[in-house]
């Protein structure tokens, strides 16, 4: 009903912020991390998931998200010849998350698959400075009366709280910060997608989820303010659009309206490429266009390998 | 009469008087012996003058007729001789000598020398594998490779998927797609990217999970037994249609191991039909696929990773008393998976039966149960199989291969007992395998 985004702020108590942080946008502009040769890599990366990875003539979406997804993972992974503390990070697939919070007395709960988890040994430093953050609380939510907050959520009774991050992860497990989520809408028929806006909601959610239960573990449940706020990253794709997101836990004192806020910065509907072409189309036996991969932006991609390396350069 | 004084250039002797009449050949469309030989010839002609690689893919697959499907993971009873005899592969148990330019050096502690192999360290000292460490330190070629932190890497992988993260439990007959085949992934994953800074071929990879590899062939003859085509004779047909659980490949082809034109061993013959395996035939889609289409940069073949799937485990073969059918499963996927692969690559690069491969084409494989790991190179050396091309042709190809050893003993309560470093140096050696100018 809503665009979900907003909804979803009141929901996890956030500010938005439009943009990358500049933490992010640094890694970006260093010409030192040599982002600019990785281009035609990518390049090859979506031609192989769009174009060639099939015997059939053009590979279907099931197929050719996660293919990409890997592809980039992939050159990514590759950068830890030159990073050697990037080898210090696991991806966990189907993975559950839980966590339970109190929102101005209704409990509100997260569950569900959340894709694909990037955990690191090492926590992301925080991204916004101590000012950003107590300038949060001047910040009013914005509030859509008359409808509830909780509109379009499912109600269920909740026997038991859940709070693990895991969750998914028994003690002791080595890589224990969740460094980056990953959604794939892979699903090929339109309609059984999450749109855009819904799927920033869903990162958002699940970003929030990942922190809040993470926190919870490292600094026990009571609400309050965190001294080191919890950073996780969260992108989403549907095998051409991404949204980026760098989700700030700063307080698990989420009853109140008021106080500090956490903060949300989300890049969203970054095309990493305007078309892929699988047969050359052909009108009136002359080629109008030819087969390949049209409007490659390489900006989309230094993106994703920023959030990567975040937190480790 | 005239006197033609014509300055007497040297003329090449005048061009034979084109002949009066058409060449005489046999006929195209009668039913003789001369005819059918002629209708091949064109064929051949046409497959030859082809343009591209994909339209000569497209014409070496386009008549279909019921073939054999190989498959590579099968429990049929000594399938490796069979798939040796099919493909005219010589097997040469354990690995191949490698001049190792980079080999890992062991790390000071715990770590047993490579008994087996002895490695040439080139231009250094030779046969010094046990000074190897020293050795290279005096070079001071390359760095330590750290074992220790290889280790970690596998270990925590290992205990990843079958401990620490909380999955619900496997589904009837599906406990490969559980904890192996992730593990795997994890595995190769996590230290093709450690390793990649040693190896710039690795770097320039394209990593394929779960991919297609498909190649046809002929070899030998056989006489049609029943149908409106009885009684002729042709060409027996194969098709292996393989999913290996994960392949890397790179731009740049691996070295070869030994000339082209080598002979170390001899090819098992067998008097039997090949639906005896048992092989069954059917009719479909001619495909060769290397993984992905002609067009992709990463056309050549570095490493795949097989995962034997629930109804080959050992357990089941012990419980049969076919103790010895355990190692046949894991040498047929070998011989038959980088069969189908190096020959899809070198008919990538235009080479076909009639135009047989003019440099020997190597690649590598890794098949595993999860716990079990067998080591495999292949070195594609002829591609002609068929009845006639086979004649005349001395090569052989050629895969070496190892026995299956355990990775580790058991993994207990976030603990993995009895690692065994060997296996794991294996794999390192095989991931860093590259071409000698880089």
């Amino acid at each position: 009903l809503f665009p979900g985004v907003r909804q979803a702020q009141w929901l996890t108590k956030t500010k938005l912020v439009e943009g990358l942080p500049p933490a992010v946008q640094g890694i970006m502009d260093n010409p030192a991390h040599g982002l600019q040769e990785l281009e035609e890599r990518a390049k090859h990366a979506v031609s192989h998931a769009r174009l060639w990875d099939t015997a059939e003539v053009a590979p279907r979406r099931e197929k050719y998200c996660p293919v990409l997804f890997e592809n980039l993972i992939h050159i990514c992974r590759l950068m830890s010849g030159k990073y050697p503390s990037l080898t210090k990070r696991m991806l966990a697939r189907n993975c559950r998350i839980a966590a339970t919070w109190e929102r101005e007395s209704i409990l509100l709960q997260v569950r569900g698959l959340s894709g694909i988890l990037m955990n690191s040994m090492t926590p992301i430093p925080p991204v916004a400075s101590k000012e950003e953050i107590l300038a949060t609380k001047e910040h009013v939510l914005e509030t859509f009366y008359p409808i509830a907050p909780t509109i379009d959520l499912q109600e269920v009774n909740v026997y038991k709280e859940f709070n693990d991050t895991g969750q998914c992860f028994a003690d002791g497990y080595p890589y224990s910060h969740p460094h980056t989520l990953f959604f794939l809408e892979s699903a090929n028929v339109r309609t059984d997608r999450f749109r855009p806006e819904q799927l920033r909601a869903k990162m958002l959610m699940f970003a929030f989820g990942n922190a809040l239960a993470k926190a919870k573990a490292l600094h026990g449940n009571d609400p309050k303010v965190l001294e080191q706020p919890v950073v996780v990253q969260s992108v989403g794709t549907d095998g051409q659009l991404f949204q980026f997101m760098v989700f700030q836990l700063n307080t698990t004192d989420l009853v109140s309206n008021d106080g500090v806020k956490n903060l949300v910065w989300i890049d969203s509907d970054q095309n990493l490429y305007e078309k892929a072409q699988c047969v050359p189309e052909i009108k009136k036996k002359v080629v109008t266009k030819p087969a390949g991969i049209s409007g490659f932006q390489p900006d989309t991609f230094k993106k994703f390998l920023a959030l990567y390396l975040h937190g480790t350069v | 009469g005239r006197r033609w004084f014509s300055e007497t250039v040297l003329v090449a002797p005048a061009p034979p008087a084109s002949p009066l009449y058409p060449p005489v050949v046999a006929s195209v469309t009668a039913k003789s012996k001369a005819a059918k030989s002629r209708r091949l010839q064109r064929f051949k002609e046409r497959v030859h003058a082809a343009a591209t690689v994909e339209e000569k893919l497209r014409l070496y697959g386009k008549l279909q007729r019921p073939k054999y499907m190989v498959y590579p993971q099968t429990f049929a009873l000594n399938a490796d001789r069979w798939y040796r005899s099919f493909t005219k592969t010589v097997l040469v148990p354990g690995m191949p000598p490698r001049a190792a330019a980079a080999r890992p050096p062991a790390a000071a502690a715990g770590t047993t020398p490579e008994a087996g192999r002895a490695p040439e360290l080139g231009a250094e000292a030779p046969g010094a594998a046990e000074a190897a460490k020293t050795a290279e330190a005096a070079a001071g070629a390359v760095p330590y490779l750290d074992v220790g932190e290889l280790r970690s890497l596998a270990c925590d992988a290992l205990l990843q998927e079958s401990f620490y993260q909380n999955k619900k439990r496997p589904f009837l007959y599906r406990d490969q797609d559980h904890t192996p085949g992730p593990f795997l992934t994890q595995l190769v994953s996590t230290l093709a990217a450690f390793l990649s800074g040693r190896n710039p071929l690795l770097a320039a990879s394209s990593l394929d999970l779960n991919p297609q590899v498909n190649y046809y062939w002929h070899h030998g003859e056989e006489v049609v037994v029943h149908g409106h085509r009885k009684g002729r004779v042709d060409p027996v047909r194969f098709q292996i249609d393989d999913k290996p659980h994960l392949q890397i490949r790179v731009p740049k082809q691996l070295p070869e191991v030994v000339p082209l034109e080598s002979d170390l061993g001899d090819v098992p013959v067998i008097d039997h039909k090949p639906s005896k395996l048992p092989l069954f035939k059917k009719q479909y889609e001619n495909k060769v696929f290397i993984g992905s289409k002609v067009a992709d940069p990463c056309c050549y073949g570095h490493t795949q990773f097989h995962l034997l799937p629930d109804k080959l485990k050992r357990e089941r073969f012990i419980k049969q008393r076919l103790e010895d059918q355990i190692e046949v499963v894991y040498r047929s996927n070998g011989i038959a998976s980088l069969f189908a692969w190096t020959a899809a690559q070198a008919m990538y690069q235009g080479f076909w039966s009639e135009a047989d491969v003019t440099r020997p084409f190597v690649s590598q494989a890794v098949v595993t149960d999860g716990k079990y790991f067998a080591f495999f190179c292949y070195q594609l050396n002829t591609l002609a199989l068929t009845a006639e091309t086979i004649k005349n042709n001395p090569r052989k190809n050629i895969c070496w291969g190892t026995d299956s050893k355990p990775l580790y003993d058991v993994v207990e309560d976030g603990n993995v007992k009895g690692f065994n470093d060997e296996v794991l140096l294996h794999l390192v050696r095989f991931l860093l395998n590259r071409p000698k100018e880089l």
